[in-house]
């Protein structure tokens, strides 16, 4: 698939780059991450207009979001009316208020495996869509130039910081795992001492 | 809020750290890879708009005007090094190349092309050895001006 795409960049150039990105932005598992890095490396070679892929890349990938943040919007009502009462769900809205706008942006270019659901989550927990999108926009700029940008600097050598960047990224995830679930133990611990004073 | 001796979340809470864990080790390993293979093994890259000497760089999801702008070779060159014509081949990768015209050969494309381009560099400029420096002579000490008579 990374090949073929890849071919296809070189052929059509920029505006293929931002369907890509679009397509990747509403949640189908491309590649982008790699095409982004390969897009700078081209950029350096002239065989793209860094300027016009990177505007064309940005308004893309944040369209892409936003319909997929439509798509936990309107899903709202249906998953309401089955989970509204529990209060896990209250929690978890609770918890997105807070770590949202945070979740939002690290998740365009750090973590972007867990992009999908955070936009998803966003849409179905209310999470005001003006923010979302400020979020957005930010971390979108942050992955287009900060990625863009490694592969203009490194060009040629740019399927080595992409293969360090993806791995990068699974790393940091795990890492974000293991916080989770060592939280999780503690908030246990501290309920089994309340109830046994 | 499920009560804390859930035996669910106990699972939930094992499950996570391992998980957490393992991607840690294996995609931190991978990643210590790359960078370990990026720090030694590449000469560096060219500037933008020098012109790449390094074959090795050529892949197989590369079409012939994009190698010919990247090594700056005639597109003719290496469509002539292939023996096909340009047209219909321009956007095709060199593994479609490879596919359609050597089915037989698998990687022939790739290698045509590679010896179409090293052929085509010009060769590299010896570089003169520095005449060697004769050694530092004392000088001859100074003598004496005798004093200008009126």
């Amino acid at each position: 698939m990374d090949e073929f795409l890849l071919t296809q960049v070189i052929n059509y150039g920029a505006p293929l780059l931002g369907i890509i990105v679009f397509v990747g932005g509403l949640g189908v598992p491309l590649p982008c991450t790699v095409i982004v890095i390969a897009a700078g490396a081209f950029a350096r070679q002239d065989i793209l207009s860094w300027e016009a892929a990177a505007l064309i890349s940005i308004v893309s990938v944040v369209i892409g979001d936003s319909i997929s943040y439509s798509f936990g919007y309107y899903s709202r009502d249906k998953v309401l009316s089955r989970f509204s009462s529990s209060p896990q769900w209250a929690k978890a809205e609770e918890s997105f208020r807070k770590w949202g706008p945070l979740s939002i942006f690290f998740s365009r270019f750090l973590v972007t495996a867990i992009a999908l659901p955070v936009n998803l989550l966003s849409g179905t927990t209310g999470f005001p869509f003006r923010k979302f999108f400020l979020y957005d926009l930010f971390g979108e700029i942050v992955w287009i130039f900060g990625y863009g940008g490694l592969g203009y600097l490194f060009g040629s050598q740019w399927e080595l910081v992409s293969e360090f960047m993806g791995n990068f990224g699974g790393a940091v995830l795990g890492v974000i795992i293991f916080i989770f679930g060592i939280k999780q133990a503690w908030n246990w611990q501290e309920k089994k001492k309340m109830l046994s004073m | 809020m499920s009560k804390p001796e859930n035996p669910k979340q106990r699972i939930f809470i094992i499950a996570s750290t391992i998980l957490g864990c393992l991607l840690i080790f294996f995609f931190g390993l991978r990643a210590f890879h790359a960078f370990m293979k990026f720090k030694g093994h590449r000469p560096p890259q060219p500037a933008p708009g020098q012109i790449e000497t390094d074959v090795e760089l050529i892949r197989e999801w590369m079409t012939i005007p994009f190698i010919a702008r990247m090594y700056y070779v005639p597109e003719k060159v290496l469509y002539d090094a292939l023996d096909i014509p340009p047209r219909e081949n321009r956007d095709k990768s060199l593994e479609e190349i490879n596919k359609e015209y050597f089915p037989e050969t698998n990687g022939l494309a790739m290698q045509l092309v590679k010896a179409a381009i090293l052929a085509h560099q010009p060769p590299p400029t010896a570089v003169l050895p520095l005449t060697p420096i004769p050694p530092l002579t004392p000088l001859p000490p100074l003598t004496p001006v005798p004093p200008v008579t009126p």
